[in-house]
């Protein structure tokens, strides 16, 4: 069950990235992509980010997840694939001489901040 | 507010991997991460590999990946060798060894006297793959009882291996089972590996699995 060590390196890597004066407390959503080669089953992930969250110090924050397809160009003719099946062989010239393109790692991808409404802050810009 | 960021969720992990490599590096050790299923078979391999690799004066180790029991340590310790058992429980139970875990065990080994460090992950071709521990190599062992369609269905652990070691060929005469279908499918996730069938039992292919070893270390 690697989802479980990945939602927390997910907490941190969030905690890590907020801006000094943005809480966490604040944090509605929290987007990551993750590489279909690394089997990251998105409704465990979610399960489990859910799960742990409540204990953190981000309760509101919502996970979405987005899987990359798996895409190689062959170092032999140079075409570039994506994978449907995990065959690791050009297409073209039957070359298993590919290189992985994208679809391997997992990465935080954008975190969205609720703006409390400040009513010491609320006049600036409006007539 | 949207807060674009683009971070790798596993930096923390990759960085206690890099300091794991630099003490290898500083002490010339040559570190092999062993990956299988749960019972492929990897700790009799092991147990049958060291008295080969200590034949030819190569000093070893081994850190025991296990989620709770000691039992593949014990079975280690007629070898002689120091064997640091590596539990996950502590750490939440996690199928896999993780680089923080190596380092842990590292405080219980004397790397100047050593050549070889064996890391036996947790028995799981899912998450052991996912992770670098700072190891010069990765091998999974796959044995002639798991069927063939194992390498398709777990792709990324036969991508990051070197070598393949099908395991309990000693069985594969007796099992419905085509060999030459499971190399051709360890050979369609990554071309070139190298793929070594093995025995136990018999003792097949031991030699050709220790001379890999040897060259590389
Ligand atoms: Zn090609």
């Amino acid at each position: 069950m690697h989802e479980l060590y990945i939602a927390q390196s997910i907490l941190k890597s969030v905690q890590k990235s907020l801006p000094e004066d943005v809480r966490a407390e604040d944090v509605t959503q929290v987007r990551v992509e993750c590489g279909q080669l690394d089997a990251v089953v998105p409704d465990s992930l979610i399960f489990l980010f859910d799960a742990i969250k409540a204990e953190s110090n981000m309760p509101q924050a919502e996970l979405l997840v987005e899987q990359i397809a798996v895409a190689c160009v062959c170092k032999d003719c140079s075409r570039e694939f994506e994978m449907e099946l995990p065959v690791f062989i050009c297409p073209d010239c039957q070359s298993g001489n590919v290189e992985l393109l994208r679809g391997r790692g997992i990465r935080l991808t954008g975190i969205t901040v609720n703006e409390p409404e400040d009513e010491n802050h609320g006049h600036t810009g409006h007539p | 507010m949207d807060i674009p960021v683009i971070r790798d969720v596993l930096e923390e992990s990759n960085a206690l991997a890099k300091e794991n490599r630099a003490r290898f590096d500083e002490h010339k050790l040559y570190v092999v991460n062993i990956m299988s299923s749960p019972g492929s078979g990897k700790t009799t391999l092991l147990s049958k590999t060291i008295p080969l690799l200590q034949q030819r004066g190569l000093r070893c180790a081994v850190i025991e990946g296990d989620i709770t029991s000691t039992i593949d340590s014990e079975r280690l310790q007629p070898l002689g060798i120091p064997v640091v058992q590596a539990n996950t429980e502590p750490f939440g139970g996690d199928c896999h060894v993780g680089a923080h875990l190596v380092q842990a065990a590292l405080k219980y080994l004397d790397l100047s006297a050593l050549d070889i460090l064996f890391i036996e992950n947790i028995g799981n071709l899912v998450c052991p793959a996912e992770f670098y521990l700072g190891e010069n190599r990765k091998v999974v062992v796959l044995s002639t009882t798991e069927g063939e369609d194992k390498p398709l269905k777990y792709p990324l652990m036969f991508r990051e291996c070197s070598v393949c070691l099908i395991s309990k060929m000693d069985l594969a005469p007796h099992l419905d089972i085509d060999v030459a279908q499971i190399t051709s499918n360890i050979r369609k996730t990554n071309a070139q590996i190298t793929v070594l069938p093995v025995s136990s039992k018999t003792g097949e292919g031991l030699d050709a699995w220790v001379e890999w070893l040897v060259k590389k270390s």
